[in-house]
């Protein structure tokens, strides 16, 4: 199993913090970024597609931050999927746990699934080996 | 024949247009007339000029004579100049040989070389000696002249130097081919015009003239007097060329052809009209006979249709009949009419056949009597059996057409149609019958009375045409006087009813006896009948009380009628009574009825009413209109718009709109809408609206509108304060929800640092993560501080409202940010006015104007001087403090609903935490006002506070 390239966008710098170890007590990500809200990650994207970089296997999204909040992101995303070739994971990382957002993420047919903070080793082993 | 025609034709015609004629002949001789005369004219003219060219070629043949005589003088003279020494021999006897034989010439001259040299005779022409003519200005062209075409020439006439005016013949001489001079000859022009037969003419019908171009002037000179320009007139002339001469004759009297010509002229033209005239007297008399016998026959003409007219559209018939056989002989249209017969049927009648059998006998004696000459004429009302067997009664009135004592031949019988007169009295014989019955038998009691001795009694006591005031009065202060009246009455006559209803006895009884129909007591409206006499009124309609045979009193309906023609005297009145005993009481019913309705209807708590269904015009409208509305029921239904007029105006549209759509489609329908009170009060109605329909036709409305402002306020009141639960119970889920998320975050961060707290394997890894816990729990602590603030806000725990300045206030948040102020080179601009005080939490205006503030500080633009204004001003009532920037704005399209949202961070700013507008949200929302928001990326932010 190749090990996969992950982004993990959320304003939450404790929570930074946290996933970064979480990711690498994992063992199974060969890269780990992070961005502070959507309109970082999608340059980062944009940027990567125009330098022919590695693009992430996997993308791990929060709801609400400043700037770009995850929903716009999808939206940002969805209009540059075109362009990229290898296929791309999306999940929903929040702490709020309202159904609404739950059901929201739904709609979106790039969103592959929805998990609840806290995220534990377990939940980024599942959701490597989904692909 | 044809042609025969036409001219009879044609004469007929100029007989009867005898003026016509008589022109055409006048005319056609003036054209004969003019036709001779232009040809005379003609003739004369041409005589005149024949004997004007042969006089004046005599003339000219003279003076051609003189000249060429003229012409042998001066060669001859020539002759004697020596050819050698170009001097005369014999010069003085030549000439006086040359005179002698040539009378028109009245001197010879020589002229060698140009210079007058000798001249025959001397006397008298001495001044001529010596003249040089070449060098003479006058002479020298002419003599030039004939030097050039070597041809002798005649000069002049000209002034001649030697005195008189004369012409000079002048012959080139030459010698040797060379020119030696002139011999010349001098003719004065009294003996040119004698020698020529000038002066012979008759200068009573000419004159002469004779002209000459001017060599010098080119100009035509003339040389005798001039009588006038005679170039109009009627003139010859003719030219001499030897000496350039033109000569003229002149006719003195150019008119005198016409004047030859006027007298025979006129009296032709007098002859046609007298032609005329006399044609016209000719063929006028024919003319006015036929006129008269026009005249006379369409007289004639007229009299016979006039007659014939009167016969047969007379209104009565009238018949020829012949007196012996009874037949018709001439019938008019009346007559046939009346029988039913054509003409040509009635000639093969006679009288007997179409009259009635019962009257024939009266008529046929009549008839003998005047056959016998016993009587002139007959007049009788009989019968006529018609065509179609209908009787028809007429009035035939028989006249003899022969005199006394003459054959007795026709007679003239004059027909009238009296049916219609017969039926009147067959008719009026039937109506007396049947009005006799009608008053006998009619339903109503009825009686015929004399009032004449009350209206003498009236009249003797001054009250007839009194003012009715002072009548009552009187007749009221005297008992007596109306007992009297009363007495007076006479009863004529009483009908069958009468005596039922009121006296079961005989009639007679009844005449004699006025106090059985009435009583003993005065009937109490006998007043007002007796104030009706005085005033002449001859109809009176009252109600009154009688009481009848069975002593009830009994409720009456009178009626006096004065019979016509008998107004003054009053001697026959009809007296007419109806028993409305039932009829009154009925009615009597019928109101408290409708009494004790509306009195219902008036107690009703609410406005009952009706109107009709097209105009909305209300016939009807409760008292209780009163109470509701304040307004009269007679002011509103007195006013055909008085219900849409007192509509509220917000209502006024819909309302109608509403009722005309259910009125339309027949639906009764209930709604509530505002009314304008007579206090100018809005007041809420419910109206509950039926149609009333009559036969499937909508015809009225009528319903109900009850005061419903009490239950409105109740509902408003009501809706008020749901929406503030509404609106808290809205705040309490955004509230949980912001609890549960913030916190959320926080909890899952410290359950992921336990997790890898377990799972790590070395003491420093351990260490980061209890690092981590505490800052974690800072954070939670945080939140914890501003949930805790923002409920206390929302509970108002300790919350003291101030009267505060504002203005001072504002420079507190100022001085508090002077730092950021100054660091960032920031303007503030203040518009408040001093003085402006607010109610409000010190430490709650404090915060929201340093929240405020501070945020436009921290999101200026990075590329401009940051400008902050302060505006205070009125909005609908409200007091509102702005707090514009020129900022990076927001976009709030996309972020709207999270401006005022906790957490919520539109940044990257580090200083950015998402809690201050929030917070201030909040605080203003606790003092009970609220802020909105205007903002345009780029441009800047504008907060608006609304204060109470």
């Amino acid at each position: 199993m190749t090990k996969k390239n992950i982004w993990v966008i959320d304003d939450d710098p404790i929570y930074q913090i946290l996933i970064d170890k979480i990711i690498k007590k994992a063992e199974v990500f060969s890269s780990f970024s992070s961005f502070k809200n959507g309109e970082e990650a999608i340059n980062a994207l944009n940027d990567s597609l125009k330098n022919m970089d590695s693009l992430p296997d996997l993308i791990l999204l929060d709801i609400n931050m400043p700037v770009m909040n995850g929903w716009e992101f999808m939206e940002a995303f969805a209009l540059i999927k075109s362009l990229i070739e290898k296929p791309i994971s999306v999940y929903i990382v929040s702490s709020s746990i309202a159904v609404e957002d739950k059901n929201k993420s739904k709609t979106y047919p790039n969103i592959l699934g929805y998990l609840s903070k806290p995220i534990s080793i377990n939940d980024l082993l599942l959701i490597a080996s989904n692909d | 024949m044809k042609s025969i025609n036409k001219r009879s034709n044609l004469i007929g015609w100029f007989l009867k247009r005898p003026k016509i004629a008589g022109l055409l002949v006048s005319l056609i001789l003036c054209i004969v007339l003019f036709y001779v005369v232009s040809q005379r004219y003609q003739i004369v003219k041409e005589n005149k000029e024949k004997e004007m060219e042969n006089i004046l070629s005599a003339v000219q043949q003279n003076i051609g004579q003189s000249l060429k005589n003229c012409y042998a003088t001066t060669l001859t003279l020539a002759l004697i100049i020596n050819d050698d020494n170009g001097v005369p021999q014999n010069f003085d006897k030549i000439a006086s040989q040359l005179l002698a034989s040539n009378s028109s010439i009245n001197s010879v001259q020589l002229v060698p070389d140009g210079i007058i040299r000798y001249i025959y005779p001397m006397k008298g022409n001495e001044a001529a000696m010596g003249l040089n003519i070449l060098k003479s200005k006058n002479l020298r062209k002419e003599a030039l002249q004939s030097v050039a075409n070597k041809k002798m020439y005649f000069a002049g006439p000209f002034e001649l130097v030697q005195g008189g005016t004369g012409i000079v013949g002048r012959f080139p001489v030459y010698n040797e081919n060379k020119f030696w001079g002139f011999s010349a000859v001098v003719i004065r022009l009294e003996t040119l015009f004698k020698t020529s037969g000038i002066s012979t003419i008759d200068t009573s019908k000419y004159y002469f003239q004779l002209s000459k171009i001017n060599p010098n002037t080119s100009k035509e000179e003339f040389f005798l007097p001039m009588v006038g320009d005679f170039s109009t007139k009627n003139y010859v002339s003719k030219t001499i060329s030897d000496g350039d001469w033109k000569i003229y004759l002149i006719s003195k009297n150019p008119n005198d052809v016409y004047a030859q010509l006027i007298v025979p002229t006129v009296l032709g033209f007098i002859l046609a009209l007298f032609f005329g005239v006399f044609i016209l007297l000719i063929f006028r008399k024919p003319a006015e006979l036929q006129l008269l016998v026009n005249e006379q026959a369409t007289k004639l003409f007229n009299s016979e249709i006039k007659f014939k007219t009167i016969f047969d559209q007379a209104s009565v018939g009238i018949a020829r009949i012949d007196s012996y056989t009874g037949y018709f002989m001439e019938v008019n249209e009346k007559h046939r009419d009346l029988l039913g017969y054509t003409l040509e049927e009635i000639k093969n009648k006679n009288f007997q056949s179409v009259t009635y059998a019962e009257d024939l006998a009266a008529d046929l004696s009549n008839l003998e009597k005047l056959r016998q000459g016993e009587i002139r004429e007959y007049s009788m009302e009989k019968r006529y059996i018609t065509k179609l067997g209908e009787i028809i009664w007429v009035n035939i009135t028989v006249s003899p057409m022969w005199q006394i004592n003459e054959t007795v031949t026709t007679h003239i019988a004059i027909v009238e149609d009296i049916s219609a007169k017969k039926e009147g009295e067959e008719l009026l014989k039937k109506s007396e019958v049947r009005f006799k019955s009608l008053f006998d038998d009619s339903p109503l009691a009825l009686w015929e009375e004399d009032y004449s001795a009350v209206k003498k009694y009236l009249a003797e006591l001054n009250l007839i045409n009194e003012d009715p005031q002072i009548v009552t009065a009187f007749l009221q202060s005297h008992p007596e006087i109306m007992q009297k009246c009363f007495s007076l009455i006479k009863v004529l006559n009483v009908n069958n009813q009468c005596l039922i209803e009121y006296a079961p006895k005989t009639k007679l009884e009844h005449l004699s006896n006025t106090d059985i129909l009435f009583g003993k007591e005065l009937p109490h409206y006998f007043i007002k009948h007796l104030v009706a006499i005085c005033q002449g009124n001859n109809h009176l309609n009252i109600e009154a009380q009688i009481k009848n045979p069975k002593n009830e009193i009994r409720d009456i309906h009178l009626i006096y009628s004065v019979v016509k023609g008998y107004e003054d005297t009053l001697e026959r009145v009809i007296i007419a009574t109806e028993d409305i005993t039932e009829r009154k009481s009925a009615e009597k019913k019928a109101l408290n009825t409708q009494q004790k309705i509306e009195s219902l209807i008036n107690t009703v708590d609410g406005i009952v009413w009706e109107c009709d269904v097209e105009t909305l015009h209300f016939s009807f409208i409760s008292k209780k209109v009163k109470d509701i509305l304040g307004y009269n029921p007679e002011e509103w239904t007195s006013n055909p718009n008085f219900w849409k007029d007192h509509i509220h105006p917000d209502d006024s549209q819909w309302v109608q709109q509403f009722c005309k759509t259910n009125t339309d489609a027949n639906l009764n329908h209930d709604f509530e809408y505002r009314m304008i009170a007579k206090s100018g009060a809005s007041v809420w109605l419910r109206d509950i609206v039926n149609i009333i329909i009559e036969n499937g036709r909508a015809t009225s409305m009528r319903g109900i509108m009850i005061d419903i402002t009490e239950t409105k306020k109740a509902e408003k009141e009501l809706n008020n304060s749901f929406n503030l639960v509404t609106e808290q119970n809205q705040r309490l889920l955004n509230f949980s929800y912001i609890v549960s998320h913030n916190l959320r975050s926080h909890t899952s961060n410290i359950s992921s640092i336990v997790n890898l707290i377990e799972i790590s394997e070395t003491q420093e890894e351990r260490d980061e993560m209890v690092q981590l816990l505490k800052t974690v729990s800072e954070s939670l602590n945080d939140t914890m501080v501003h949930l805790n603030e923002v409920i206390n806000i929302r509970t108002n725990i300790g919350l003291v409202s101030q009267s505060i300045d504002l203005k001072q206030y504002i420079d507190t948040a100022q001085n508090v940010l002077t730092e950021q102020i100054a660091l960032n080179d920031v303007s503030i601009t203040t518009t408040i006015p001093k003085n402006v005080m607010v109610n409000y939490n010190p430490a709650y205006l404090e915060s929201i104007l340093y929240n405020i503030i501070s945020n436009s500080i921290r999101y200026r633009h990075p590329e401009r001087k940051p400008e902050i204004s302060i505006d205070w001003f009125l909005e609908n009532d409200m007091n509102v403090l702005q707090i514009s920037d020129n900022g990076v704005g927001i976009d709030l399209v996309k972020n709207a609903d999270k401006i005022f949202g906790m957490y919520k961070t539109f940044s990257n700013n580090p200083d950015s935490k998402g809690i201050g507008l929030f917070i201030t949200k909040n605080q203003i929302e606790a003092m009970g006002g609220s802020i909105t928001v205007e903002s345009q990326p780029n441009m800047g932010t504008t907060f608006k506070i609304y204060i109470q």
